[in-house]
């Protein structure tokens, strides 16, 4: 079987990591401006706008096109710097926005009805209904899916509503519900929804202790490593912890998702696009796992098999799942 | 506040008698015993490498102002970078005036730093280059990392934001075009010469035939001795992605 | 002055025996001084059929008894069978609904209805959206600081708020059923484990200190929100309804704490103290109130409940 090459929507944390993306073979590149107003607010990360402008352009001449995510919820009062990202996205040029809070798309709807709105994974869309709703209130025309379904799910999901979908297909995984989710917050008062990020840098702590290594979020102990064993960040929902007197990763081995043995049912499933996490991962990262998919995206609409990606090292934990695709992880 | 990842059999062992302590440490590398040698015989005397120093901090901040932008953030934040296999540390104070990258004989001579980053050399190289992703190198435990993370995180992302080509932005300083700069640095150029010879000995450590080594560690080697070529030669990579992207396994072999 | 505020009883988040359930809802009616009741199951659809059969007969002893009564649809619905329930409810054009998923807020469009906590409405903008589609009532999520629900206060216009102000705060909801994973068995087969843990199951950190609590697909806290401290605030911004979570306490004599706090008639000092006392799952905590780390408990001499 053959078809249209399902789309390729790599993530930029700097505009190294945009040109690197656009070198590799991205068809869109999706980043976030340098403040609360997406979900990847990490120290040091995303753009300017002047650093946009000049990533649209580097990008529109080699034909690949950029997503704004405007995705974290904006403040109550203080709606000015979400409206303002809308609006310099929008008039930068942006091909899309990638937004999940309601006023927020209500917004970019009245006053940019011309520029394409997404629905970001934040919002936490996951059925036909939900996602039908988006479409007709706020003219979303297409839906980031909630790494919450199986794949037969989705080919269910996409024969009931009338806009594309776009999936992850790679990197970083939240067990939880996005945007539904608010541990982080519980444990280090920064909120993924409020402030855009999860598990912050500037509450993580290590300590090490006789053979083991602690790691602390807040004042939460979330895994211990002891000598000898692989480890990864300390996501508070990659932790462990101890329920009925057993210690183990009661929600989620640090580990990364990778869909790439699951690409020709992606697109059986009539699944439009593909999403790589990492915006928050270097360039060099972006430059292999990028290349790496298009080489199997390319191979999956020849109807050849996907060859394997060698990915390994860029994972968390040096593991990976397909997740919620299958239905054996739930 | 210190965390180092665990070493593990199989690895590329650099730290393998390294005792595990709450107190930053630096091992001996068993990796690469005559690279160190090589360092240990003819150390660089450490004062005359700081007007070198300041000299690429000069360049990096002129050629990537846009990395220094987004370390405003830090303000008064200050790095230990210890590379495990030279006999020597940087430390990296990004407070005012200006950022100033120094050399220290060892990782004690710097009193509380907000971290401390911790690997072989060319680890360290990679990543200031981009050419390796930091995370990767966490989770492989090539890279070890302690104290303020969100500095840490910082430092990284602004790094890896600019294209900093080491050999491009140091080495053209001394290409056919840049003779006034030439001139001007002429003392730097003796120790950028020097400097070369060093790494042409790393170089020789590295590629030597090694017996017994595992499939993958022989990859490894290959990539280093690329990148050590690269440098050597100061030859733009401009055909980087390309050819990672026909060896994708060499990031991390 | 603010009108009359409302206490309110959210659904039973864990799985209860549906027995136990009808009768707690029993007690409810009969005994507490609750203006408005949820029922329904949110979590785990698996979980909905065993209490159904009880729910003519509830609605209506909790609305003799006066209390208004919303039915609360699940909050993560990701197939036929769970998007159906929802549709059931809102086809019932004599039932007062709470949506939990957008969906439900679509297909209520247009008649009045209550946005439930597991929507995210964290500003004006988004506020104004659902009331203009119908909602009449809206629960806040409870991560929300003072600052954005006196914002959210200002812009309401005649919907109600509601706020959290009694139990375990929910934090997270997933597909992955983790009550079945920590018993080693899969989901489809989970042989309702979450059953045994009436407010949760315990979630420690490996040095020992309680952290959460896994209600099957839903992540809680393992401290107890509580605020009546702040109570007056909060009916000062414009926060009319105040829901207490139900747990495996005394919820009526819980009910008549708050009650009496809200009144004016008790003694601020002697409620915390009585409620301290009825309440020893866990301790308490007030963080997000105040903008902190949600397991914080801000101290009473800190602020003013005031200002």
């Amino acid at each position: 079987m053959s078809g249209t090459p399902l789309e390729l929507v790599c993530p930029a944390g700097t505009p190294g990591a945009l040109r690197a993306a656009v070198d590799a073979g991205a068809d869109v590149v999706y980043l976030g401006f340098r403040d609360e107003t997406n979900a990847r607010n990490f120290p040091g990360l995303n753009f300017s706008r002047p650093e946009l402008r000049d990533g649209l352009a580097y990008a529109h001449e080699r034909g690949c096109r950029i997503y704004v995510a405007v995705n974290t919820f904006a403040a109550a009062g203080n709606p000015g710097p979400w409206h303002r990202a809308v609006d310099d996205a929008a008039e930068l040029g942006a091909d899309a926005l990638i937004l999940a809070d309601i006023g927020l798309l209500d917004y970019a709807r009245r006053r940019h009805p011309e520029t394409r709105r997404h629905l970001s994974v934040q919002a936490s869309a996951s059925n036909p209904t939900a996602i039908a709703y988006y479409h007709e209130a706020f003219g979303v025309q297409r839906v980031v899916l909630p790494r919450v379904l199986t794949v037969t799910e989705i080919a269910r999901l996409n024969v009931q509503i009338p806009v594309e979908t776009e999936v992850f297909a790679f990197g970083g995984m939240c067990v939880m519900a996005e945007g539904r989710c608010t541990l982080s917050a519980y444990a280090t008062g920064r909120s993924p929804n409020m402030n855009g990020v999860c598990s912050p840098a500037s509450h993580v702590r290590y300590e090490q202790l006789g053979g083991r290594m602690v790691s602390r979020l807040g004042r939460f102990t979330i895994n211990e490593f002891p000598d000898g064993e692989p480890a990864g960040y300390p996501t508070l929902c990659k932790g462990r912890f101890v329920a009925g007197g057993c210690a183990g990763y009661l929600f989620e081995e640090p580990t990364s998702l990778d869909a790439s043995t699951v690409l020709p049912e992606l697109m059986a499933a009539g699944v439009r696009a593909l999403k790589i996490e990492g915006r928050q991962r270097g360039r060099a990262y972006i430059a292999e796992v990028v290349a790496a998919f298009r080489r199997a995206v390319d191979a999956a609409a020849r109807g050849d098999p996907v060859p394997p990606l060698g990915l390994g090292g860029m994972t968390e934990g040096l593991r990976e799942t397909t997740g919620a695709y299958t239905k054996t992880w739930r | 506040m210190v965390y180092r990842w665990p070493e593990v059999a199989g690895g590329v062992n650099h730290r393998a008698d390294a005792p595990v302590t709450n107190e930053p440490n630096r091992g001996t590398p068993s990796l690469s015993p005559v690279l160190l040698a090589g360092f240990a015989l003819r150390p660089l005397p450490l004062v005359l490498l700081q007007p070198a120093l300041d000299l690429a901090m000069t360049l990096m901040r002129r050629r990537h102002s846009d990395v220094f932008e987004r370390l405003d953030t830090l303000e008064n934040a200050s790095f230990l970078i210890d590379p495990v296999d030279l006999p020597f540390c940087f430390t990296l104070r990004l407070g005012p005036p200006a950022p100033r990258l120094s050399v220290v004989g060892n990782a004690d001579d710097m009193e509380s730093p907000s971290a401390v980053l911790r690997g072989p050399l060319l680890v360290l190289i990679r990543l200031l280059e981009g050419r390796m992703d930091g995370d990767a190198a966490f989770f492989s435990r090539d890279l070890a990392v302690e104290g303020d993370m969100e500095a840490v995180l910082t430092l990284r992302n602004a790094v890896d934001s600019g294209g900093i080509d080491l050999a491009e932005d140091l080495l053209s300083l001394f290409g056919p075009l840049n003779g006034p700069a030439r001139r001007a640095f002429g003392a730097a150029e003796a120790l950028f010469a020097r400097a070369e010879r060093d790494l042409e000995t790393v170089r020789a450590a590295f590629v030597a035939p090694v017996d017994g080594r595992c499939d993958a560690q022989t990859a490894r080697l290959r990539d280093l001795e690329d990148d050590l070529a690269d440098l050597r030669t100061g030859m733009p990579r401009a055909n980087a992605a390309g050819k990672r992207a026909a060896r994708p396994g060499t990031a991390r072999p | 002055m603010s009108p009359a505020a409302k206490l309110t009883l959210g659904p039973v988040l864990y799985n209860w025996p549906a027995e136990v359930k009808r009768d707690f809802y029993f007690r409810i009616a009969d005994e507490a001084a609750i203006d408005v009741v949820y029922l329904g199951e949110v979590v785990c659809s698996k979980r909905s059929s065993f209490f159904e059969p009880y729910v003519p007969e509830v609605s209506e002893r909790l609305a003799r008894a006066g209390k208004e009564v919303v039915h609360s649809t699940l909050a993560l619905i990701m197939n036929e069978r769970e998007m159906e329930t929802v549709r059931a409810l809102a086809a019932a054009p004599d039932m007062r609904v709470e949506a939990n998923d957008i969906s439900g807020a679509a297909l209520l469009a247009g008649r009045p209805h209550v946005i439930g906590p597991f929507v995210n409405v964290y500003n004006e903008g988004t506020l104004e959206v659902l009331v203009r589609g119908g909602a009449d009532r809206v629960v806040l999520p409870c991560e929300l600081p003072v600052g954005s629900l006196e914002v959210l206060g200002r812009a309401a216009g005649n919907a109600e708020l509601e706020v959290q102000v009694f139990g375990r705060l929910p934090l997270a909801l997933s597909a992955r059923c983790y009550h079945a994973r920590a018993h080693d068995l899969h989901k489809d087969g989970c042989r309702y484990v979450c059953e045994e843990d009436p407010d949760g199951m315990a979630l420690e950190t490996l040095e020992g200190d309680g952290f959460l609590a896994v209600n099957g697909t839903q992540t809680l806290s393992h401290t107890l929100c509580s605020l009546l401290r702040e109570l007056e605030k909060l009916r000062d911004l414009g926060i009319g309804c105040f829901r207490l979570w139900p747990q495996s306490v005394d919820m009526v004599a819980v009910a008549g704490i708050f009650q009496g706090v809200l009144d004016g008639r008790d003694d601020l000092a002697e409620a915390e103290a009585r409620l301290r006392e009825l309440v020893d799952i866990a301790p308490f905590s007030n963080g997000f109130y105040h903008g902190r780390e949600g397991a914080d408990l801000v101290a009473a001499e800190t602020f003013s409940p005031a200002g």
